[in-house]
């Protein structure tokens, strides 16, 4: 027989109360009966007739449902603080497969991000089927939140990438169009380098500080996590899950490796970050980038904002695959034009060699292979006056030791025009057409090595 | 059943249990399915031993059903702002009307409880809607009072559910 009719409100109807924005409550019974009630910090909906419950630790309430299937939770509404009861019988545990994979992420991240990883750890996922749900009051009903039609948008969003030419057209088109479209005000893209270690911050849109350049390690935090498992991670109330955290927290020192990441640049962020979505950038099962929105207010991405942004997202990745794959086959040389500008302001240009660091005045830059490029541009300007280069010559160029990977060098180009456009008014890397570029420079250049 | 004697309430618990905790009762029925109703002004009586606390009638005809017919109850006590939670297990004594004191205490709390929420992102109007939704099909508190006889600190971790 099927029972899906009997639910006084269906689970759909009152989906905003599974995002985990306000916590839940969940009473058991001994087989002695004696009660037990405690708070729940999400309750999952897995389908219309069950719902999935994190299991970490061995605690009062797991006992129980281990001597008695029935429960009774109680979910919040954020939208007006509705509540509703759900009697639930438990039916089995899951320890893997896609609901627990889903859940394993999202509490790793958030464990990650807040230095909690030894001790969140997803024991399983307890499934219930739902025999009832109704509202705490009588008179409250169900209240689906109306559908939001996102098809023109996302029509007008796939029409928009696919007029871009060049990877960066790309990036800025899609994160301009993610706020125009669809009100995703706040967001920003990083990059896998080359040796797949960490992410760094190629685009971003609506933040005071751009944060591009700054990094974070693949596999650590929110962004990290997302990226080593290539899976969405979406939090409805980060506060919350810091509060959460912070209350199990047994004092956790960090070392080590922190050191070499790049701490100079702080990543792009909102200062009271409340809702965010990660998205993984995939095509060709190779991990192109990370896309994360945030947002201040706690709610503001439910399930179906990250249905259309894994939409955008995969457009973003097949387009990006494309930009990539037109660079390396549209590759032409250009007459070489010495400069005929005479600066006369004179700024010194520091290249240090240990992390191939660039400070312009004492002011970082950049490091790493992009500072090794800049410097090689610079070093050429000094010496000939020569300003157009082409991405070939510098894929080419044995003493740049460049990593095999060439799909990154025009990654690493955005990156040092963007960081030159944030930090310094007197240097510019204009684009010249496809696959070639031409250092701007409206000042005389003291070039010092260490 | 649990069977132990009451326990004696001691004046940091007593601060905790009637401060802006949200507050959540859990009883059961003869076929052990559990109920959950949100309780409001909780009170510590002068003798320690016993605990009151209002329920609104419209939300809690089960719960009031339970608790006469087999007198367990649950009450979980949790601050919203740093997850602190206590419950107590214990045995109804008696239900009834609220006096003038309890309702004070129902309106205290509710103030508490708003003002501790606000700055999580809850705010003031939402609240209050919250506890007057309750009351919508009707205004009626009943005072719930019972022994606790267990303390249990059950504040998330891996050491939740330690016996006080």
């Amino acid at each position: 027989m099927t029972t899906a009719s009997l639910l006084a409100v269906t689970l759909e109807s009152i989906a905003v109360c599974f995002e985990g924005i306000i916590p839940s409550s969940i009473s058991t019974c001994s087989a002695d009966g004696t009660p037990n009630i405690t708070n729940l910090s999400v309750v999952h909906c897995i389908d219309s007739r069950h719902v999935g419950l994190s299991y970490q630790f061995f605690n009062k309430t797991r006992q129980n449902i281990g001597q008695n299937p029935f429960v009774q939770v109680v979910v919040v509404s954020p939208a007006n603080l509705h509540q509703y009861r759900l009697d639930l019988r438990y039916e089995r545990t899951e320890t893997e497969g896609p609901v627990f994979e889903k859940m394993k992420t999202r509490l790793d991240a958030v464990a990650s991000q807040t230095g909690m990883s030894h001790i969140f750890k997803l024991r399983g996922v307890d499934v219930f089927e739902v025999l009832d749900c109704r509202p705490i009051n009588a008179e409250a009903g169900g209240e689906a939140l109306p559908k939001v039609d996102f098809l023109p948008q996302i029509e007008e969003f796939t029409d928009r990438l696919s007029a871009c030419a060049g990877l960066e057209s790309v990036i800025n088109v899609s994160l301009d169009s993610l706020s125009a479209l669809f009100g995703y005000d706040h967001s920003f893209l990083m990059i896998p380098d080359e040796d797949g270690k960490r992410l760094f911050t190629l685009g971003s849109h609506g933040f005071g500080e751009s944060g591009i350049g700054s990094e974070v390690w693949i596999g650590e935090g929110i962004l990290g996590i997302a990226a080593q498992r290539r899976e969405v991670v979406r939090t409805t109330n980060f506060s919350r899950d810091v509060l959460y955290s912070n209350t199990v927290r047994s004092a956790v020192e960090r070392g080590g490796d922190d050191s070499l990441l790049e701490r100079q640049i702080a990543l792009p962020g909102l200062p009271q970050v409340q809702s965010q979505l990660v998205v993984p950038l995939v095509a060709q099962d190779r991990l192109l980038a990370i896309l994360c929105l945030q947002s201040a207010t706690t709610g503001r991405f439910l399930s179906d904002d990250e249905r259309v942004v894994r939409i955008a997202a995969r457009q973003m990745a097949a387009a990006m695959a494309l930009q990539e794959r037109l660079e390396s086959i549209k590759l032409q040389e250009i007459p070489r034009q010495p400069s005929t500008v005479v600066p006369t302001a004179v700024s010194t240009v520091k290249h240090y060699k240990a992390d191939d660091s660039i400070f312009i005045d004492d002011a970082y830059l950049i490091k790493g292979i992009a500072g090794r490029i800049f410097w090689k541009l610079v070093q050429s300007y000094a010496q000939s006056g020569r300003v157009d280069f082409s991405n070939k010559e510098i894929r080419l160029d044995a003493t740049l030791q460049l990593p095999d990977f060439k799909d990154n060098l025009e990654a690493r180009l955005i990156l040092l025009r963007r960081r030159l456009q944030d930090r310094c008014d007197f240097v510019r890397l204009a684009h010249m057409g496809r696959g070639h570029f031409r250092l701007e420079v409206n000042r005389q250049l003291a070039l010092k090595e260490w | 059943m649990e069977n132990e004697n009451p326990t004696s309430i001691g004046e940091e618990l007593r601060v905790f249990l009637e401060g802006p905790v949200s507050v959540l009762v859990g009883t059961r029925d003869s076929r052990l399915i559990p109920e959950i109703t949100r309780a409001w002004g909780p009170r510590v009586a002068d003798d320690r031993q016993r605990v009151s606390l209002c329920v609104p009638l419209a939300t809690s005809y089960k719960t009031l059903d339970n608790l006469e017919a087999n007198g367990e109850i649950a009450v979980a006590f949790s601050l919203p702002t740093n997850y602190r939670t206590i419950q107590l297990k214990g045995r109804l004594v008696a239900t009834g009307e609220p006096d003038s004191m309890d309702l004070a205490a129902v309106e205290r709390h509710r103030d508490a409880f708003a003002k501790v929420n606000e700055p999580l992102g809850q705010p003031r109007e939402q609240i209050d809607a919250f506890w007057q939704a309750e009351i919508e099909t009707s205004p009626v508190l009943v005072r719930i009072l019972f022994v606790p006889r267990q303390v249990f600190d059950q504040t998330p971790g891996p050491g939740a559910g330690r016996s006080l």
